[in-house]
């Protein structure tokens, strides 16, 4: 006669809790006997299906914010306010930073290497190259821009340095690379023509929200499209590029 | 960040943290609400916390942390009025969910089998899930809830017996069902 095996047991055998010498009689069984196989693969299936039913718990609401410990909140304090503080305190340098840099370059740009060096992020910015961040349309703004590329241009021809100017455009400042839109085209043509170093790089992103918004975008020739302007003077200023907002 | 962290805060023990998920699952699949689910896993984290001195064993974390959240658990269900003694609960009183049949129409094997796992009663619930989501071993079952390793042992066989019986009418419902369903 066959033994009888309880629930009780099977599902012990089922959970691993029997040793091997245990594990191998029932095994044993379940080869002759069928009925015991299928009340063993009854419990394995059930085990199965109540693992797969709470694998994906929904999610409660509040799982972030109300459920972190006192101390992890003390700890995130701590850590904001540093960040805080860095950040505060960076920006202040910056401030102060980039009204030198205004001044130096309009007045005399000659000697900018002092006032442009802090913001470069290579080690040793290089006044020769120059980057003119444009992200306004206003016609003076856009003037600006042309008027400090070519004062600047010049002044390193007569002094026999090459400069490298790149102007890089987002915002409604791309409206100055936009061929039927620019008021600047053929100046800037003709800048293009007299420096072969200066480059005009306008923002990919800008065109796609442009674009999106229904208006035809189409770049005069001497512009190119990088994907964001963001991360163009981002590159630029790890290569050591000077870092100028008009 | 890490390394001044533990300068000001001292050195930090990421294991019970890091069992907030483990937790939360079981806790979901004890009584099937988000939200409460969500309030047991806190309340157990921060009690675990301030125990932290009463763990012996490194090893034995996840089963200690564990049965701090049965005490939660059964705290709660105390202190719910609709209940006056906890201990008959666990064998008798059957939760007042749907039926998996009336779930099993959502076409779901997922919420047919929490709902079947709702309806169980609420001791046979424990040992089931436990056993299953977490693998505890019997007598760390035993541990967890405070019971003999017998009682673990009859209460997860008849655990099983009883979600097989609701699975099974449940998935016979809907098979008579489309088979009487007008096919165009």
């Amino acid at each position: 006669m066959k033994p009888y095996f309880s629930d009780e047991a099977l599902n012990a055998f089922v959970d691993g809790e029997f040793d091997v010498a245990e594990s191998e009689v029932i095994i044993a069984r379940m080869r002759d006997d069928p009925d015991l196989a299928q009340r063993v693969g009854t419990l394995r299936s059930l085990q199965s299906m109540v693992r797969l039913a709470y694998a994906e718990p929904p999610v409660s609401r509040g799982w972030v914010g109300r459920t972190v410990p006192r101390r992890r909140i003390m700890q995130r304090c701590a850590f904001g306010c540093l960040i805080l503080l860095a950040g505060l305190s960076s920006g202040w340098g910056l401030r102060s930073l980039e009204s030198k840099t205004e001044t130096v370059a309009f007045t005399e740009p000659v000697p900018v290497k002092s006032g442009y060096q802090t913001v470069s992020l290579a080690r040793e910015a290089d006044p020769n190259r120059i980057m003119l961040h444009l992200d306004s349309s206003a016609p003076d703004r856009m003037e600006a821009a042309l008027d400090r590329a070519e004062q600047l241009l010049d002044e390193a021809e007569r002094e026999g340095r090459v400069m490298q100017i790149e102007i890089v455009a987002n915002s409604h400042g791309i409206n100055l690379m936009r061929a039927g839109v620019s008021p600047h085209a053929a100046r800037m043509a003709r800048m293009t023509q007299r420096h072969a170093n200066l480059q005009w790089v306008a923002c990919s992103q800008t065109i796609a929200r442009f674009t999106g918004e229904g208006q035809h975008v189409e770049l005069l020739p001497v512009a190119r499209a990088a994907p964001t302007a963001i991360g163009e003077i981002v590159t630029r200023l790890q290569q050591g590029w000077t870092y100028v907002r008009v | 960040m890490v390394m001044i962290s533990k300068l000001i805060f001292g050195p930090i023990r990421p294991g019970i943290e890091a069992l907030r998920p483990v937790l939360y699952r079981m806790a979901y699949a004890w009584c099937h609400d988000p939200a409460l689910a969500d309030d047991l896993v806190q309340e157990t984290l921060s009690k675990a916390w301030v125990r932290r001195a009463q763990l012996r064993e490194e090893a034995a974390l996840k089963a200690w942390v564990v049965a701090i959240m049965n005490h939660c658990w059964l705290d709660h269900l105390r202190s719910r009025r609709d209940f006056d003694d906890v201990d008959d609960l666990q064998d008798e009183i059957e939760s007042g969910s749907d039926t998996p049949e009336v779930c099993c129409n959502r076409e779901q094997v997922v919420a047919c089998v929490r709902a079947a796992v709702a309806r169980l009663p609420l001791g046979q619930r424990q040992v089931l899930t436990l056993v299953d989501l977490e693998e505890f071993s019997y007598t760390e079952v035993a541990g967890i809830l405070n019971i003999p390793v017998g009682t673990v042992m009859s209460r997860l066989s008849r655990a099983r017996a009883g979600l097989k019986n609701m699975l099974d009418t449940a998935t016979q419902k809907p098979a008579t069902q489309t088979l009487l369903r007008r096919v165009k």
